[in-house]
């Protein structure tokens, strides 16, 4: 009879082996303006990474505060130096090593919370998702920066480390709503109802059903959160009541020459053009990301 | 002779996608005359959708019909007409019904304002004159109160009502031609049998003819006077609709035929068409379906079957026409070798 | 041997169902309020015989998928009994429910979305392994390949992603992922649906195949008829939340005595352009469940020469009119709704068999 033949003797292999992750990244340095982004914030991470060994100078070191202030840039300071003498490149190169620290830092506080609370209340769901999402709506409805000025209006010394957390903690409504949606939708996905019917506990299935396929959406909002932490803290800093001196962020060697911009431009241009490209970059990415998945399902 | 209405020769319709061309359409020709009832019947990715998109020039980038294929269509090459005339063809000359009513009717706007559309913008007829003549055509596809269902939104509507107002769509130009893909796919079997039986009716009624484009072999039996089967973007076989059932020719119609299973005739076991089908990019040499049919052999170059003319207006796309005997000695079919093809 | 002697009589049935009920509760406005219910599974009583195939069809919204789903409790039923063996399924806590769950598996329909696109094939079909504790280590990986070869695919795919195979392949991925637990029943729940008409020859095979040398035991829930007749040893006809006929398949397809199942068969294209047979053409809708009619579910669409008030008051007991064949109609002799039971409530047309020619595969 015909078409008897074991059907393992003609079923073939797709393409080569490839996991999602994988597939991800060639999809990102496939397209042009998102190899670009990856390259351009590789090497600004890298500046940050080395900073001790390539900034020429101590970023807080004040050689001769009357005779080598303000200066325009040059060979020996490519970047200028500010009102207290220090040299803006080194500075740069060190603010670039702290503006991502606290970027990142603050962003992987805002996952962790946004994540957790999100997935509780779409898998649970019923009351406590009723009454978890009423909570979110009042978070969401205090403007976040009035918040942050009041806080650090009243506590202008904070540290770092206080920074970070605070940048983080005001930063997860949205992406908790973004995690619930998902969850929602995913929690009655087949292969969700498969692993039910398998008898996998609930804690398993958000472990290792829910969550990885949540790595979507949550790439796409951490690359744009790192941004946006980015441009809040060097806005914070701009202020004053962000990074404290004589700490170097891009937000305050902005604001050291802030009072005499015309004059000192070099004080304001490069720290910017570092901010603005990695945030760029990072939007650009973030875009690129969305896109990809969005073609993938 | 008169000439056919729709005359395509040697359409071939390729995708540049990232991981090559995709060869969807590979040179078809085919003919549908006046008042005329033609199937094209085969399996997911054989390229029936793409012939039926083509003709309506619907094709999106990267997608593109090649220089050199022609579309004749009441003495126009529909290949090569400018945009501006080609969107007077569609939904006026000819209409096409999809798969899916859902997604193919607008949720925001009534029907009756979907259907009334088309011949506001093909008869230039008024907004009041349009109306009358969508729930007049709303009426002729058995809507019931078809006044009332005519204000009412897609959501509102079954279904079967859904692809009932598609059918209106398509029919109130009175086109010349109708192409049908997969419109009952979607539906449950007796709503199935109304529509079918809705479209039988309304071919003999207005002479129109239709283009059927389905994987169900039952709908081509009952619906159609003239069959093409297609595979891996060719026509392997063409045949009026008793003949081919009588007669097939090609082992994958054959193979098609064995593997349903039919009401009324319990068999202890279904027949299958091993493996699968071949990726576009990458068609097999010589017979396409070569790696999964149980009569072939090795012909010394490997040679591409043409459409062989086995009788009756009949062809078939297979070198069983030149070695006959060779169907009684089926074997079993080739072991298909790694990286060919894509699942 | 017929498939009832082997249901009804004899050893006991692997699954009973009695007076299932699902309800799927309407809710409105900003209380969620609830105004209603559709009744998804109303009231339908079953079993399944060990080694058999119970065949269950029906349109989109008839209930067989949410029945299916309830006897697994992947829904929580509203009301009724479901035993497995001995086992009271409704009254199993968490624990034990999680055990039962070695014994009854389920295969989508959707090739697409009932694989984890994140893990990999050897992934899916070890994660049953790993949660029953059957196997772990180098025993698992050796169980996974052994698996895998017995739905037909390579042993090396273990390696691979979902995204990567066809929708027969995938459909395979899903079958081992079933297997893997070493279930005695399983609900196949439309599985070969989406597949093209070859693969699905390949797939209904294969599910054969297994259930010789694994001595399963299936519901196979499908809306098409052709493929039921061919896997099934009983038949059940859903329409709006009811059985509506019950019997062997050669029964059921020679002596469709449920005018619905009359023209559902009738509905089917067959693939014979000589057999220009009459069709019986339900005319409209399948009315909503949340307000099915009162008396028989199917009486608004129905063709019977003898329907009358009495249907519409009268809800039909699913009674058996031959040895072993279940039929929800007042209107087909004999029934245990006398005719003057009927006249009481209006009933005009005396029960009469009807069984149009239409409906009958010879």
């Amino acid at each position: 009879m015909p078409g008897l033949i074991p059907a393992s003797a003609v079923i073939k292999p797709a393409q080569p082996r490839e996991s999602p992750l994988g597939l991800t990244l060639r999809a990102l340095l496939r397209r042009r303006s998102s190899r670009i982004a990856m390259i351009v914030l590789g090497v600004i991470i890298l500046v940050g990474l080395l900073a001790p060994f390539i900034a020429p100078y101590d970023p807080a070191a004040q050689p001769d505060i009357v005779a080598l202030k303000d200066l325009p840039p040059s060979l020996s300071h490519p970047f200028g130096t500010d009102p207290y003498s220090r040299d803006v490149l080194s500075r740069v190169i060190y603010g670039a090593r702290l503006s991502l620290t606290i970027g990142i830092l603050a962003t992987i506080v805002s996952l962790t919370l946004g994540v957790a609370y999100g997935a509780v209340a779409g898998y649970i769901g019923g009351m406590l998702d009723a009454i978890m999402m009423r909570i979110l709506d009042a978070f969401l409805s205090i403007p976040r920066l009035l918040l942050m000025l009041g806080v650090l209006v009243a506590w202008p010394h904070l540290s770092i480390g206080a920074l970070v957390l605070f940048l983080g903690l005001t930063g997860w409504f949205g992406l908790s709503r973004i995690v619930r949606g998902q969850v929602l939708a995913l929690k009655h996905a087949e292969f969700v109802t498969a692993a039910q019917a398998l008898g996998a506990s609930r804690r398993r299935i958000l472990a290792r059903h829910l969550l990885p396929n949540l790595v979507s959406p949550i790439a796409v909002a951490a690359t744009l959160g790192v941004a946006h932490v980015i441009v809040l803290e060097a806005g914070l800093s701009y202020l004053g009541i962000g990074v404290p001196q004589p700490l170097a962020s891009w937000g305050n060697i902005i604001q050291d020459g802030a009072d005499q911009v015309a004059r000192l431009w070099w004080m304001s241009l490069f720290p910017g053009l570092f901010m603005v490209s990695t945030v760029m970059m990072l939007n650009i990415l973030g875009e690129a990301l969305r896109d990809v998945y969005e073609r993938r399902s | 002779m008169a000439s056919p209405l729709l005359s395509i020769r040697d359409l071939r319709t390729y995708f540049y996608t990232e991981s090559g061309v995709a060869k969807a359409v590979d040179g078809v020709s085919f003919d549908i005359g006046a008042g005329e009832t033609v199937g094209i019947v085969g399996e997911s990715g054989c390229g029936k959708s793409v012939t039926a998109l083509s003709i309506l020039r619907l094709i999106q980038p990267p997608g593109r019909i090649e220089a050199g294929s022609r579309i004749d269509f009441e003495g126009k090459d529909l290949v090569t007409l400018p945009d501006e005339e080609m969107r007077n063809i569609r939904g006026n000359r000819i209409s096409m019904i999809f798969q899916e009513p859902m997604s193919a009717l607008n949720p925001v706007f009534t029907v009756g304002d979907q259907v009334a559309e088309v011949a506001r913008i093909h008869a230039g007829i008024g907004r009041k004159k349009s109306w009358e003549l969508a729930v007049e055509t709303l009426a002729l596809t058995g809507i019931p109160a078809p006044e009332e269902r005519a204000k009412q939104y897609p959501h509102q509507l079954s279904g079967g009502m859904r692809q009932r107002v598609l059918i209106a769509m398509a029919l109130i130009m009175k086109p010349a031609l109708i192409i049908a893909d997969e419109p009952t796919t979607a539906l449950d079997v007796t709503i199935q049998a109304q529509i079918l039986d809705l479209l039988v009716h309304l071919q003999k009624e207005f002479g129109t003819s239709i283009l059927m484009i389905t994987h169900d072999l039952g709908v081509i039996a009952e619906t159609t006077s003239r069959v093409i089967v297609m595979y891996a973007g060719e026509i392997v076989e063409e045949a009026s609709v008793t003949e081919l059932f009588a007669r097939p020719h090609h082992p994958y119609t054959e193979g098609l035929m064995h593997s349903m299973p039919h009401i009324g005739h319990d068999q202890e076991r279904l027949n299958v068409i091993p493996g699968t089908v071949p990726s576009p990019t990458n068609w097999p040499h010589g017979c396409r379906f070569r790696e999964r049919c149980p009569y072939s052999w090795d012909l010394p170059e490997r040679e591409h079957p043409p459409l062989y003319d086995v009788g009756a207006g009949h062809t078939s796309r297979c070198h069983l026409a030149r070695e006959p005997q060779r169907r009684n000695h089926p074997h079993e079919p080739l072991v298909v070798q790694e990286g060919v093809g894509a699942a | 041997m017929s498939a009832t002697a082997r249901g009804g009589n004899g050893t006991a049935p692997l699954v009973s169902v009695r007076n299932l009920k699902k309800e799927f509760p309407i809710k409105k406005g900003v209380f969620s309020r609830q105004v209603g219910a559709v009744k998804a599974v109303n009231d339908v009583s079953f079993h399944v015989a060990r080694g058999e195939t119970l065949g269950v069809v029906g349109e989109s919204g008839c209930g067989k998928t949410t029945t299916g789903r309830t006897i697994l409790r992947l829904l929580e039923p509203t009301s009724g009994e479901i035993y497995f063996e001995d086992r009271d399924v409704r009254a199993l806590g968490t624990r034990d429910l999680r055990a039962l769950r070695r014994d009854m598996q389920i295969i989508f329909q959707d090739p697409v979305s009932s694989l984890n696109p994140r893990m990999t094939v050897g992934a899916i079909v070890r994660e049953g392994l790993t949660i029953h504790k059957l196997a772990e280590g180098a025993a698992a990986d050796a169980r996974v390949s052994q698996l895998l070869q017995e739905v037909g695919l390579r042993p090396e795919y273990a390696t691979r992603y979902p995204h990567e195979f066809s929708g027969g392949q995938r459909q395979r991925i899903g079958i081992a992922r079933a297997l893997s637990v070493e279930p005695k029943f399983i609900v196949c729940d439309e599985p070969v649906s989406a597949l093209d008409v070859s693969v699905q020859a390949q797939v209904i095979n294969l599910l054969e195949d297994l259930q010789r040398e694994h001595n399963l035991t299936y519901m196979f829930i499908a809306h098409d008829l052709s493929v039921v007749e061919h896997i099934a040893d009983r038949v059940a006809v859903m329409y709006l939340g009811k059985i509506v006929q019950l019997a062997t398949a050669d029964d059921l397809y020679r002596e469709p005595l449920m005018p619905y199942t009359q023209a559902l068969l009738s509905a089917v294209p067959v693939a014979d352009p000589k057999s220009r047979k009459e069709r019986i053409i339900l005319s409209g809708d399948v009315p909503s469940p949340a307000s099915p009619p009162p008396g028989c579910v199917f009486h608004p669409r129905c063709h019977h020469p003898a329907k009358d008030v009495a249907c519409t008051k009268i809800v039909p007991p699913l009674e058996e009119k031959t040895p072993g064949h279940f039929v929800h109609c007042i209107k087909q002799p004999p029934t245990t709704v006398s005719w003057e039971q009927q006249k009481e409530v209006g009933g005009v047309h005396p029960p009469e068999r009807y069984l149009p020619l239409a409906a009958v595969h010879a």
